[in-house]
């Protein structure tokens, strides 16, 4: 089969990655992304974007010199046997390969028909959460995540009184008891208070939080930061989604034929498990592979490169290797104050509060892992 | 094709001279070096370029 047109559904950063690559691999057919909006960037949008009242156009992605026909509506529905997209317009748009980057949506908690209820999740999220936040003295946070902590860092910044709840201790499932702790401790000498509990949103619209003990979180602002599920709705009926999202394999193929998965709606395929894990680098190295294998190529990059950072409290933490992270790390640099590069079951290091750039690190556990007995 | 550096906005993580290393660096402490600061890439360093502003995890590139 001769490959003419590419259909890219989703243009952020794994869907502007693969049609980058695909460019940048000689590519020279038809390339359609669907997509109703311009792509974005989103690490900074719980980050610079809330702290500070920056140029913000500078997170969204330009497509313009990739001779990317952006139909700007959103994938309705997907016919496998037609090799046809279908968008809101009433357009179709057949591809000979179609990549799937539609992304993930905030999980939401409230209940049906409560509204008010506030997450983080596209830009537009980001500056009215900015906006609410500077009006807010009081803001109180479900989800106790990465996301939870970075928006209760940007509150507390400006001023207001932030409490997060979470039934599980707050970072403690993925960056385990020595990060977690450390963070945490941050966390709480800038003014966050921490409530171990189950948590439901109270007031239409949304106003406060009932605790699993009965009592009342009463905020300004209530904001739910309680994780991400799959956009795959468009995707009913065709078998490709699970409930973990839409399985792919090392090479980003998906179980048919031609249609290919990458990002935060991808979930990857080894052996026996099956793991999602939505985080900025594994939509690139997904992206990359996606692209070499949508044009028959050698496959050069790993489907997985667990690599994340957050800044929580004024710390930075950059983790080059798998989570989560268990017991007691080995200090391979003292920077003083418990902050300096890590390890953990010599597979996986960490810089903590110090700057190292990325290659560093990664040079640092691939040592590690030739060094393991 | 001139890259613009947002200096405050970089974080060091060093994925921009994985792209491009002609045109970027970073130091041990994580410190950005542009090569080409204020002026064009060459020509045959477009393309790099290009993939180290899309490489950038938190947006501080961008083409000027």
């Amino acid at each position: 089969m001769s490959l003419r047109d590419v259909v890219v559904v989703g243009g952020s950063t794994a869907g502007s990655t693969v049609m980058r690559d695909l460019r940048r691999r000689g590519f020279d057919g038809r390339l359609t992304l669907v997509d109703p909006a311009d792509g974005t960037n989103r690490p900074p949008l719980s980050k610079a974007i809330l702290a500070a009242d920056v140029d913000d156009g500078s997170v969204l992605i330009d497509h313009s010199t990739l001779d990317v026909h952006h139909v700007r509506t959103a994938a309705t529905g997907l016919d496998l046997d037609a090799r046809c997209v279908a968008t809101s317009d009433g357009g179709t748009h057949r591809y000979d390969a179609l990549v799937i980057a539609s992304g993930s949506q905030a999980r939401r908690l409230a209940a049906r028909g409560q509204r008010g209820e506030v997450v983080l999740r596209t830009l537009d999220d980001a500056r009215e959460l900015r906006q609410r936040i500077l009006a807010s003295s009081s803001v109180a946070i479900v989800g106790a995540g990465f996301l939870g902590l970075e928006v209760a860092t940007a509150a507390a910044r400006s001023g207001a009184a932030v409490t997060v709840i979470d039934p599980d201790p707050p970072l403690h499932r993925l960056l385990g008891p020595h990060l977690a702790g450390h963070l945490v401790r941050r966390a709480v000498a800038m003014g966050i208070s921490f409530r171990q509990s189950t948590a439901t949103l109270v007031g239409d619209p949304v106003g406060a939080v009932a605790l699993g003990d009965g009592a009342l979180v009463e905020a300004d602002l209530v904001i739910s930061c309680a994780g991400d599920v799959p956009a795959t709705d468009w995707l009913a009926g065709t078998g490709l989604v699970t409930p973990l999202g839409i399985e792919i394999d090392a090479a980003a193929r998906t179980t048919v034929a031609g249609v290919h998965a990458v990002g935060d709606a991808a979930a990857v395929r080894s052996g026996t498990s099956v793991r999602r894990a939505p985080y900025w680098a594994n939509a690139v190295t997904q992206a990359r592979v996606a692209a070499a294998s949508v044009l028959g190529q050698h496959v050069d990059d790993p489907i997985v490169d667990d690599y994340f950072w957050t800044e929580i409290a004024g710390v930075s933490v950059k983790v080059v290797g798998p989570l989560p992270l268990k017991g007691v790390p080995t200090v391979l640099e003292d920077a003083g104050d418990g902050h300096g590069v890590l390890a953990w079951d010599g597979r996986t290091v960490a810089a903590l509060g110090v700057r190292r750039p990325v290659p560093k690190l990664r040079a640092l556990a691939r040592d590690l892992v030739r060094l393991e007995p | 094709m001139r890259i613009l550096a947002d200096y405050d906005r970089c974080e060091g993580h060093g994925l921009c001279a994985e792209q491009a290393p002609a045109i970027f660096d970073v130091d041990d402490e994580g410190d950005l070096i542009h090569h080409f600061e204020g002026a064009d890439v060459p020509d045959g360093q477009v393309d790099a370029g290009r993939r180290a502003i899309d490489a950038c995890p938190v947006a501080a590139l961008r083409q000027a």
